[in-house]
């Protein structure tokens, strides 16, 4: 009960809006998660009450970013900070999302959330105050790239949400940048709507500092024919959850996601998708990487569910996982629910160490074996960095990997 | 496209094993209470240490809950209402197989099953289980030659308690699981094989469970214990006569295997799997467990699951031995509304411990047929290796087939490798096949015995050609 305490002291219920009455309203019958159900069972109980510590935060102070200015062709917004847009160009507007609409579509997903797999959802809507909720209609061609942050100030725990409607035929760069500052947690829900010959690719850089949490979720609905494409990578986060939910509503849409997660120290980090094909000719490629070192848990579970009406699917999912440390520990679990009889589904899991042959190759022609691993590392960083938009053309993320302790 | 017409033409064979034999049999009552449990016991002559074990299980039984996360539906089961010991009726003690009721001989002639040991070119010792009880068990006297005990559990309870206390629930302990609970509070009979150290099992061994009554269930309990450098091929079938009600099946299977020994246990199972509208059926859960204990040894699973109306199952092996091996092979084959949920767990605990895991599911009709699975590198299990491969075919748009793998390694110089892969028959290959004039059920069967390939690899011979034609039947009439 402690949580909705906590909100309800922070926010009498005349200033609640309706979307946090709503919410409070559901998570009174669950005020936590079950630890026992299939999506928290793995989840370390007390790094998960460290995230619900803080007290709640509804102001933004300023904030240093850790990656460079953006150039002028970039759109920078940071959820939170009152940010106005409202950009009509000769080929494309973005243009804020009137209130009316927001509600309606927020109470539409929430209609459809099931209380446990969409605790995340219930619990950043419950928290947030308008000014913390960014929506965005962004239709037309030729759309400058835009990055959005969220960020949680010290010893607080903040909420974000970000709704994007993508237009038809609209093609856009996006990238989403959630920061941890020291002791603090955030918790940012995402919501999509791809609307037909859209097309986008996504980036989330997840990247937080001592004791940061993070509970992400993203909420995407593809209409026919759009494409999209998520690369994703979180690191340094005490504890961080990602949560990604995609509906391809009508089928005929294609999906790529490439994520990483890589956790040190004694971090836990997870990721959790699930992916559901409401429509035939569907097709889904997805790989993610795990990376646990000294005493850390990296925690991947998968879900594509093929009902009977997704016949031609083709779907695959891939997870491969690097433990680099006998104190750290890797959980895997991609699972296929299929029920339509013409598809083409395959899963693939892999956890090892560094290949000792490589790694012995290159030492035979002189690299050091620090070098050596760095090497492979950087090849194994490599195929998902290269998947995020504008991060890989801005900042050295391979360096920050590499080099960051 | 596929001709439907030809399809419906094929005359679906019925559930040959199907038939109840007409025997008298000694009943206990509906019901289950320490009473029941404690009369069970006083009928076969126990020790206390076993009416203890007994007790204590129905003790734990009681405090857990039947377990839900299993991708399976069934009404719920009214563990009240269930006949926990049948016996057929017959003379107390049998000197020879002449004495047993020649009723019973027939039934178990009819299933395939030689008793009567002139039978001696199969070259198999069978243990043949009727309802709660074993009736006969053949070629002793050969065995005892070679000092390979192999009889049933309830006379191992009286001539060999040594062994019996020192293993039994060693493997699955009575609370590891609400059916293993419930089978270690009721156990009735089963078979043991002790296998003393040096010795090659000089013929495969066999078990035959036949449930003949439709209101009691069957609960029988194998333990197999391999001494060092011993091995032994074990093979275990079943059948059950035809009724419109469910019939509970919860059965726990322990494997040990000390230093160098090496256990083949091989399944064909084919238990009554209800009518086409999903009435009747065996609901079969069982446990089955190996525990490589010494360096190097061996433990084998492999599987054909045909029957049931609900299949819960997950043999597993714990390596704890160094450089110990472990196996699975399965095929689960689910038509009209049969629900399997099966898979392996491989444990690894010792160092340069390996496990392969191949699994191939086909669901056909209506059914849902899942892979489970779970394969744990522990923090000692340096050097471990695993590999899994499960495929599953669909046949029809209405089946299901699932898959759910859990990975989890604590070991950095361990490596796992997982794949799956759904697929379904190839109109291709089927046309290919077609156009060379082979039949249409006939290029079916082909093919999905090609899938399986793999896996009857691994069965012994008798046991592969029949788990071949077992699927050919059973497939028979559901492609379209």
């Amino acid at each position: 009960m402690e949580i909705i305490e906590k909100i309800k002291t922070n926010k009498s219920i005349d200033n609640q809006s309706e979307i946090q009455k709503i919410c409070l309203d559901k998570l009174q019958s669950s005020p936590l998660p079950n630890p026992k159900s299939e999506q928290w069972r793995l989840s370390n109980q007390s790094k998960f009450s460290d995230f619900l510590d803080y007290s709640v935060n509804e102001k933004n102070p300023k904030f240093d970013t850790p990656f460079p200015n953006t150039s002028q062709s970039t759109i920078r917004l940071v959820i939170g900070d009152n940010c106005q847009i409202n950009l009509i160009k000769e080929n494309y507007a973005i243009k804020q999302l009137s209130e009316d609409k927001l509600v309606k579509y927020i109470k539409e997903q929430i209609s459809c959330f099931d209380q446990n797999e969409n605790w995340s959802d219930l619990l950043n809507l419950s928290l947030n105050c308008k000014k913390n909720i960014l929506g965005l209609k962004i239709s037309g061609s030729e759309i400058p790239s835009i990055e959005i942050f969220s960020h949680a100030s010290s010893n607080s725990l903040n909420a974000k949400t970000l709704v994007i409607f993508i237009e038809k035929d609209c093609d856009i760069d996006l990238l989403q940048v959630n920061l941890g500052n020291d002791n603090s947690s955030l918790s940012q829900s995402t919501f999509f709507c791809l609307e037909e010959n859209s097309s986008v690719n996504h980036g989330v850089v997840s990247y937080g500092e001592n004791k940061s949490n993070l509970l992400s979720s993203l909420n995407i609905i593809q209409q026919k024919n759009s494409e999209y494409n998520l690369g994703s990578l979180h690191f340094k986060f005490n504890y961080a959850r990602f949560e990604i939910r995609i509906k391809q509503s009508e089928g005929n849409a294609k999906t790529n996601i490439k994520g990483m997660q890589i956790t040190k120290k004694d971090e836990q980090i997870s990721t959790y998708t699930k992916i559901d094909f409401n429509g035939p000719n569907v097709f889904l490629d997805q790989i993610n990487k795990s990376l646990a070192d000294d005493k850390s848990h990296a925690i991947f579970e998968g879900s594509i569910i093929v009902p009977k009406i997704a016949q031609r699917t083709d779907a695959s999912q891939l997870s491969r996982n690097l433990l680099l440390s006998n104190r750290a520990q890797i959980d895997t679990k991609p699972q296929l629910e299929i029920i339509a009889d013409d598809v083409k589904c395959k899963h693939g899991a892999t956890i090892s160490q560094l290949n000792e042959e490589e790694l012995f190759y290159m030492r035979t022609r002189g690299i050091t074996l620090t070098e050596a691993s760095k090497l492979q590392l950087s090849s194994y960083f490599q195929e998902i960095i290269s998947f995020i938009p504008i991060a890989k053309d801005k900042w050295d993320l391979l360096d920050k990997l590499l080099n960051e302790n | 496209m596929v001709n439907e017409n030809l399809v419906k033409d094929v005359v679906k064979e019925p559930y040959k094993y199907g038939f109840v034999t007409d025997i008298e049999t000694e009943k206990i009552e509906k019901g289950l209470n320490e009473d029941i449990i404690k009369l069970i016991s006083q009928k076969k002559e126990e020790p206390k240490f076993l009416l203890d074990f007994r007790l204590k299980a129905f003790k734990k039984w009681q405090k857990m809950k039947e377990p839900d996360w299993a991708a399976l539906g069934y009404k719920k089961i009214d563990y009240q209402d269930i006949i926990y010991y049948s016996a057929p009726k017959q003379k107390e003690k049998i000197s020879s197989l002449d004495e047993v009721d020649p009723k019973l001989l027939e039934t178990f002639n009819k299933l395939g099953i030689p008793l009567t040991e002139q039978k001696k070119l199969t070259n198999v010792a069978v243990d043949a289980v009727f309802d709660s009880v074993s009736i006969a068990t053949t070629f002793r006297e050969e065995l005892a030659e070679h000092g390979v005990i192999f009889c049933s559990i309830s006379e191992a309870v009286k001539n060999h308690s040594d062994l019996i206390e020192k293993y039994l629930g060693t493997v699955v302990p009575a609370s590891d699981n609400y059916f293993a609970a419930l089978n270690s509070a009721v156990f009735s009979d089963g078979s043991f094989v002790y296998i003393p150290k040096g010795v090659t099992c000089p013929m495969d061994l066999s078990s035959y469970f036949r449930i003949n009554s439709g209101d009691s269930g069957q609960f029988e309990r194998t333990l197999i214990i391999a001494e060092e450098s011993s091995s032994v091929s074990y093979l275990e079938g079943c059948t059950a006569p035809m009724f419109d009600t469910n019939t509970l099946h919860a059965a726990v299977v322990e494997l040990i295997a000390l230093d160098e020994a090496s256990i083949k246990y091989s399944t064909v199972q084919n238990w009554y799997a209800g009518d086409e509208e999903g009435v009747g059926g065996i609901f079969n859960f069982v446990t089955k467990r190996g525990k490589c204990l010494g360096k190097r040894s061996k433990i084998s699973w492999s599987q054909v699951e045909t029957g049931s109306a609900i299949t819960w199952k997950y043999p597993s092996c714990l390596l704890l031995g160094e450089e110990s091996v472990g196996e699975f092979y399965s095929v689960a084959l689910t038509n009209n509304l049969q629900q399997a949920d099966t898979g392996t767990k491989m444990i690894h605990i010792g160092p340069k411990t390996k496990s392969t895991i191949v699994s191939k599911g086909i669901s056909a009709g209506n059914s849902k047929n899942s892979y489970r699975g779970l394969v744990k590198m522990g923090t000692k299990a340096t050097g471990s290796r695993n590999y899994s491969q499960c495929d599953s075919m669909l046949i029809g748009d209405q089946a299901s087939a699932n898959t759910f793998p859990y990975i989890k390694s604590q070991q950095p110089n361990s490596e796992i490798e997982h794949e799956a892969s759904t697929c379904r028959i190839s109109e291709d290959q089927l046309f290919y096949l077609q156009s060379r004039g082979i039949e249409f059920e006939e290029a079916v069967s082909m093919m999905v015995s090609g899938f399986c390939r793999d896996v009857f690899n691994q069965l012994p011979m008798e046991f592969a050609a029949e788990a071949d034609k077992l699927l050919a039947l059973k497939l028979e009439g559901s492609v379209g």
